[in-house]
């Protein structure tokens, strides 16, 4: 016991030397910054000003305010730390830490406040706090983290949790090295007069490129944004992630997304019909055609036992072939025949014809306000319907079948009901989000479903973690191996539905423009999510946030929006190779050893106590 | 049309110069099966390989000012095998030391490869597409009007050297014991570790050499997403070829002539391109289907090794 309390000081120790670094070279706040990302710097050990003095009426008083407090209280804990039974002293200098990170924040903010009070217009716009304060609030995280962990238990609790714990180190790890390629690709804005203002200004920069990176999270048009940009995440990471669970890598899901695509255009555009048949069934053929080019390299695995990575991945080159073969042109020679196709709309752009408004997944706005009053239809069907599923203590046939019910019941009485009348600004508008986002969040609840309450997925299950054991256990394993091909690749296809169905390419045709590549950010999204429907969601919606931000660091730095396909590449990277954390976090038979050794620990103490 | 020899020659010489990046890679990604580590991330490392060197150079030219400098794509023929072994030791240090899934820590390198180019390229170009132009390609060898970069020399001479190295020289032994049965490798004294750090790092060695052909001997600049499934060919082509260097070579120039055909074919009447370009991963497809049951991999291939 004596040790793991020398190593809690230790560890305490190191933690509060980083902070008082940070502190001493990073900016605590800035009041006011530039585009191009210059800013007015503050720190209590001298500040850096790009205009020679302090904005104009702005107090830079509070800043010693919280100054002393965090120092005295980073001594306190400092001491503590090596003082017998820390832990618990520990809990409380983290919470005392959160609340001076709140002081900081609120009198910042009042003194912002202050100065934009009187003026016409914002004069201080572009403010946030800096690296330093934020340091005060990791630093308070760390202690609560250590706390815990150095308490009876602790470890067994974060080894439980790893699901958890190796995706966020992983980000994390990938965050420090995503800021240390900031740092070395750009030069920081402003002039150094020393050489702590330069480290402030290369710091700074790095804050406010994740600032930025993470803005879609208060801003609401970004917001939306990151719901768009994540719908097709979803679908993807749901198609990798029942791969792996079946034991399967599919890294075919652009392919899929491809052939998704293709269909869902040519339902959507030559089939005439009304909206109620056309568009699921254009949403449909959209499943369908990427669940068959899924299922070919599956069924080639089963019966020629071709590995499926090398495979799917010949399929995407030739699906994106096709696509092009069916938009760039309209006219082709084979063999000195001409042969004409009707598929590309004329002009020089390549592109499809436009969707018909049947087939056209209605936009948000639609869907929350049809004709500009609030509809609670669509939020009493989800309520009435998952009140239906999880209160039924019967089958589950019967626990679907209320949840169904609920949901029509809540949808019929929703629309009934009258909303009040709203208006959204062109800024919200105009953000392409649509109806596949319920679909991917149904997609969600399918896998769930599927994976997790099936016989069928108990099965794909057993594939994934012993193929042989499950083969001996009655399951077909070839017949399984195509299913799964075809149920992933029927997934990566729906993600089609969101870019030419509900128009999130800013336009409903199948163009040039598909970003199929999506399809590899769902690996990162599976890997990211464990594989979990509710870890796919997080997840995707994370790279959704990142790539919304992405475009606003290009905006505003000129730093290129592939750095989050860097970091997304570096998440998979850490968390394939679990998160550097020791083995017990990825061994799972180590990480009983963890559990039993704690357990004994447990016995002996109570065994003393007694 | 009109097939006349001057076609056929073309073909050829197409032939030739299209198999070369395949065979490099593929004779890499022998290595590292051979020491049981499956190593998909070769597409990743040839675009890193190209990469390097176009920027080596091309930023070299800048320093150095105009002029002709044959040294200059050497170095950066080296330079881009240095940065190929690096990456393929990333994949070697997560793989073997973490006991990674290694086609998922492959994977992730291979999206890296998507990524970090633009940054690079942003960071010195401007534009997140293409490096700027190299003066100092690699020189061309042989008769006038039949010359062919060095490179292409040497992959097909290191088909009989890897055969050499692998059948007949103790560590071509040890890397053959450590990929079908590490346990016994152990045993007997090998360092199962350090073997398959070699052939990883060989294997990013070799395509490394790859991207540089790609990059400063087929083109004179670096594009994005030039490797096009090269690397995923290759390896399809390894495993067609059963894992051996003869094998390789008739693999790979198969896949070659495939390529060869889509590029000569383009410019004709017979077929469209954008179908042609498919056809090399259409064979792809093909080959894997019709002969993977009958070519044996090395047994310890994909699983990490404990102690």
């Amino acid at each position: 016991m004596l040790t793991d309390e020398r190593r809690l000081g230790v560890l305490v120790a190191l933690g509060g030397g980083v902070l008082f670094l940070l502190w001493y070279l990073a900016p605590w706040a800035v009041p006011h910054r530039l585009f191009g990302g210059e800013g007015v710097l503050l720190s209590p050990f001298g500040h850096h000003l790009p205009q020679g003095s302090l904005p104009q009426g702005y107090r830079d008083g509070w800043l010693l305010w919280t100054f002393y407090p965090s120092l005295a209280w980073l001594g306190l804990t400092l001491a503590l730390a090596w003082t017998p039974k820390p832990a618990r002293k520990l809990y409380l200098m983290g919470v005392l830490g959160l609340g001076l990170f709140l002081l900081a924040y609120l009198l910042f903010q009042a003194s912002v406040a202050q100065v934009n009070a009187g003026a016409e217009r914002p004069i201080l716009r572009r403010y946030s706090l800096g690296l330093g304060s934020y340091a005060t609030l990791a630093f308070s995280l760390y202690l609560l983290l250590l706390a815990r962990l150095f308490s009876p238990g602790g470890l067994a609790f974060l080894v439980r949790r790893r699901g958890v714990v190796v995706p966020l180190f992983s980000l994390l790890l990938a965050s420090l090295l995503g800021g240390v390629i900031v740092a070395v690709m750009k030069r920081a804005p402003g002039e150094a007069q020393s050489l702590r203002e330069a480290w402030m200004l290369k710091l700074d920069l790095i804050t406010y490129t994740y600032q930025l990176l993470y803005s879609p999270l208060v801003n609401p048009s970004g917001f939306l944004q990151s719901l768009l940009l994540a719908t097709p995440l979803i679908f993807t990471g749901l198609a990798v992630a029942l791969g792996f669970r079946g034991g399967l890598f599919n890294i075919g899901a652009p392919g899929q997304l491809i052939l998704g695509a293709i269909a869902a255009m040519l339902v959507g555009v030559y089939l005439p019909g009304p909206r109620w048949l056309v568009l699921p069934l254009a949403i449909l053929a959209a499943a369908l055609a990427g669940g068959l080019w899924g299922a070919l390299p599956g069924w080639l695995k089963a019966r020629f036992g071709a590995h499926e990575v090398i495979n799917t991945i010949m399929l995407n080159y030739i699906a994106a072939s096709l696509f092009l073969f069916l938009i760039s042109a309209n006219e082709y020679k084979f063999f000195g025949r001409t042969l004409y196709l009707p598929f590309k709309y004329p002009g020089y752009e390549a592109r499809s014809h436009e969707i018909r408004p049947e087939a056209r997944i209605p936009h948000w706005t639609e869907l929350v306000a049809p004709g500009g009053e609030l509809s609670f239809a669509l939020p009493l069907a989800l309520l009435l319907g998952l009140l239906g599923y999880f209160l039924t203590r019967k089958s589950l046939g019967h626990r679907v079948l209320m949840g169904l019910l609920g949901g029509v019941v809540g949808y019929v009485m929703g629309g009934l009901l009258p909303g009040p009348g709203v208006s959204f600004g062109p800024d919200l508008t105009s953000v392409r989000l649509n109806g596949a986002f319920l679909l991917a969040l149904l997609a969600l609840f399918f896998f769930h479903f599927y994976v997790f309450r099936t016989v069928g997925g108990y099965e794909l299950r057993a594939m994934g973690l012993a193929p042989k054991a499950a083969e001996y256990g009655g399951v077909m394993a070839g017949r399984k191996v195509v299913l799964i091909m075809f149920l992933a690749g029927a997934l990566a296809g729906l993600a089609a539905t969101h870019y030419v169905l509900g128009g999130g390419i800013d336009e409903y045709r199948l163009k040039q423009a598909l970003p199929y590549s999506v399809g590899f950010d769902g690996i990162a999204v599976a890997l990211m999510g464990q594989n979990t429907p509710l870890g796919v969601g997080l997840a995707a919606w994370l790279f959704g946030i990142l790539l919304t931000g992405g475009l606003q660091v290009n905006l505003q730095l000129g730093i290129s929006r592939e750095l989050v396909a860097v970091l997304q590449a570096l998440i998979v990277l850490f968390i394939a190779a679990g998160g550097f954390l020791p083995r017990y976090f990825t061994d799972p038979l180590r990480a009983a050893e963890v559990e039993v050794r704690e357990e004994a620990r447990k016995r002996e103490e109570r065994g003393e106590a007694r | 049309m009109n097939l006349d020899t001057a076609f056929w020659i073309a073909l050829f010489f197409s032939t030739l110069r299209q198999t070369t990046p395949l065979l490099l890679t593929a004779l890499g990604g022998m290595f590292s099966e051979r020491s049981g580590v499956v190593n998909i991330a070769l597409e990743g490392i040839i675009l890193f390989g190209a990469l390097t060197a176009a920027v080596v150079v091309e930023r070299l030219e800048y320093a150095l000012g105009p002029g002709p400098h044959p040294w200059l794509p050497w170095v950066g023929v080296l330079s881009a095998m240095a940065v190929g072994g690096l990456v393929a030791w990333v994949h070697a240090v997560v793989s073997i030391k973490y006991r990674a899934d290694q086609i998922i820590s492959a994977t992730a390198i291979n999206l890296l490869a998507l990524g970090a180019p633009s940054l690079v390229l942003t960071y010195f170009y401007g534009n997140a597409t293409n490096s700027k132009e190299v003066v100092n390609r690699l020189p061309l060898w042989g008769p006038e009007g039949f010359a062919l970069s060095p490179l292409v020399y040497l992959a097909f001479l290191l088909v009989p050297l890897s055969w050499w190295i692998l059948f007949k020289t103790p560590f071509g032994l040890r890397l053959r014991a450590v990929g079908e049965h590490p346990e016994a490798a152990d045993t007997l004294g090998v360092n199962v570790y350090r073997m398959r750090y070699i052939g990883v790092v060989l294997s990013g060695i070799l395509a490394g050499l790859a991207g540089a052909y790609l990059a400063i001997g087929f083109l004179n600049q670096f594009v994005r997403g030039m490797s096009a499934g090269m690397g995923f060919i290759s390896l399809a082509a390894m495993i067609f070829g059963k894992w051996h260097p003869l094998g390789i070579l008739f693999s790979t120039l198969l896949f070659g002539f495939a390529s060869a055909l889509a590029i000569q074919l383009q410019g004709t009447e017979i077929l469209p391109a954008v179908l042609v370009q498919a056809f090399p991963y259409v064979v792809t497809v093909l080959v894997l289907a019709g002969f993977m049951g009958k070519s044996r991999p090395p047994a310890a291939v994909g699983k990490p090794y404990e102690k």
